[in-house]
């Protein structure tokens, strides 16, 4: 009986092992979502432009690849990221850059999508479309443009 | 002993946990998928947002002024200014902006078809337009039109002013005008390309000398005469990112409706610097006048023109100072006639917070010398409170 009888200190030691135990996989199991997940410029299979160009066609600077007319789109789901990491703009500075834009040239300000779901819908299917999601491998049907 | 098995029992728990939550979460992650591409697929067939009809913008300004001459004093309405921008397929647009302003002396509302142009785009490089457009000379007149909400200062410099608030130069043209950007290995050219109606001199009444306002002449050239311009940019690359600097010219014959006409071959060239990036906004433009006399004989006029400006955005705020001159021959008709073709200088000093992204307000303080006619100076303060929708 005594066997099964565990003593004070043997306790404490279990229990701070099992919540070591549980801490290493929680965090194993943080540190590999994170790592799976990516940030992607997709746009659709009719459109072909560098990473280099994708600052360009979301200021409205670069409008056509080729014949093609871009129709770029923001995802409300990491436009922040987006903006900062690929435009290196504040969500302010964006709309105020597009409304001068819009209003100088008659450009149409980006749509937006609410979700990386949608945003992957509208690109595949819509011709000249660029769009950013987050995805844990290349989405499939459109062209990755770059990652950020 | 006791305590690897202790170790393995909880290890096995925690394993049994994980691997029922990742089963539970496989069938969970099922149902999501399923939704997903339902919710996407009901998405794509409705119009994202920005797609259902023709959005209208406008811009909207009220304020007041404090001038120390016995000029303007209190309260006034500013511009309502709206536009829209229908688009026509991939290639064809059009930009429509329509003002309805307070005229400062009558009180009286005006309305004007500010902008009423469509255009083709064959790509990046060219979109040609036709219509009444902003004559893309310099920088300001194609940056800031009559949105006083995107525009930093209150002010624009008087000798570039609109033409019914006294602005000596064709603010707008009615024509043609094509424009495009070409990318280089490094950097980019901006062009434009204009033509139009020439613009007239209106003078009020025809027998009151200086007292005439330019008249973009948009119904058609009344005079018979025609206009042209260029402007040509380079954009920086790299570390120079937001600097653009630019030629520009422009010629028209101009007559006015005096009792005895003054008809004359007006010649401007000149440059412009500015410079947007990094919380900066640096302006600034040349103008060099050459004006032939070709109903007096008087021979070959020169005046000039120029302002620059700066400021400096930090959080909400912005602080700008602009300074200007115009030395302009009063020998030359073409400035003689008109109401504001005196010479002057300026100097400006504002401050500018940013309610919202979409409202500002703006203190503005200028002292102005008139260097000709009649010499003489003033001091003036003025607020606005400008927004866009």
């Amino acid at each position: 009986m005594g066997h099964t009888l565990l003593t004070r200190h043997e306790g404490r030691s279990i229990g701070s092992s099992s919540i070591r135990i549980l801490g290493v996989a929680m965090l194993l199991a943080a540190f590999s979502g994170s790592s799976r997940a990516d940030q992607f410029v997709i746009a659709n299979l009719s459109v072909t432009f560098s990473g280099d160009e994708v600052r360009e066609v979301y200021l409205g600077e670069k409008q056509f690849a080729g014949e093609q007319k871009l129709v770029p789109v923001d995802n409300t789901a990491i436009q922040g990221l987006f903006l900062s990491r690929v435009l290196r703009m504040t969500p302010s500075r964006y709309e105020t850059a597009w409304i001068k834009k819009s209003f100088r040239e008659g450009l149409a300000i980006p749509s937006v999508r609410s979700s990386n779901s949608e945003t992957l819908e509208f690109v595949r299917h819509t011709p000249g479309a660029v769009g950013y999601v987050v995805a844990d491998k290349p989405p499939a049907g459109v062209v990755v443009v770059t990652k950020f | 002993m006791r305590r690897s098995t202790e170790f393995a029992r909880v290890a096995g728990a925690l394993a049994g946990v994980l691997l029922g939550g990742a089963a539970w979460a496989a069938t969970d992650a099922e149902r999501i998928d399923t939704l997903e591409k339902q919710v996407a697929q009901m998405e794509a067939t409705r119009p994202a947002r920005g797609d259902e009809g023709l959005p209208l913008h406008g811009f909207l300004d009220v304020g007041g002024a404090y001038r120390s001459n016995g000029g303007p004093r209190g309260f006034g309405v500013g511009n309502l200014d709206f536009y829209l921008a229908p688009r026509i397929g991939d290639r064809i647009k059009g930009l429509v902006e329509l003002t309805f302003e307070v005229d400062s002396a009558t009180g009286e509302l005006e309305t004007d078809l500010e902008r009423a142009q469509l255009g083709y785009v064959f790509g990046d490089f060219a979109t040609a337009w036709a219509g009444r457009f902003h004559s893309p000379w310099g920088y300001w007149n194609t940056a800031y039109h009559h949105g006083a909400q995107i525009q930093t200062s209150i002010t624009r410099p008087q000798f570039l002013e609109f033409e019914d608030h006294g602005g000596i130069i064709p603010a707008h043209t009615v024509g043609l005008w094509a424009t495009g950007v070409v990318p280089l290995d490094a950097g980019k050219v901006s062009y434009d390309l204009f033509g139009g109606n020439s613009a007239r001199i209106d003078l009020n009444p025809p027998t009151t000398p200086a007292s005439g306002e330019l008249n973009p002449n948009q119904a058609t050239a009344t005079n018979h005469h025609g206009s042209v311009g260029f402007n040509l940019g380079y954009v920086f690359p790299g570390v120079f990112e937001g600097l653009k600097a630019g030629l520009h010219g422009y010629t028209a014959t101009i007559d006015d409706n005096a009792v005895a006409p003054n008809s004359t071959r007006v010649r401007f060239g000149g440059g412009y610097l500015v410079y947007l990036e990094n919380d900066w906004e640096i302006l600034g433009e040349y103008y060099e006048f050459s004006n032939l006399d070709l109903s007096g004989g008087t021979g070959t006029h020169r005046s000039r023109a120029a302002y620059l400006q700066a400021g400096w955005t930090f959080g909400r705020w912005t602080p700008y100072a602009r300074g200007e001159k115009a030395a302009l021959d009063q020998t030359d008709a073409y400035f003689a006639q008109q109401a504001q073709g005196g010479s002057y200088d300026r100097v400006v000093a504002g401050l500018r917070y940013d309610l919202d992204p979409r409202a500002a307000l703006k203190l503005e303080a200028n002292h102005t010398r008139f260097t000709d006619r009649i010499v003489s100076s003033f001091s003036e303060v003025q607020v606005q409170w400008a927004i866009r929708f």
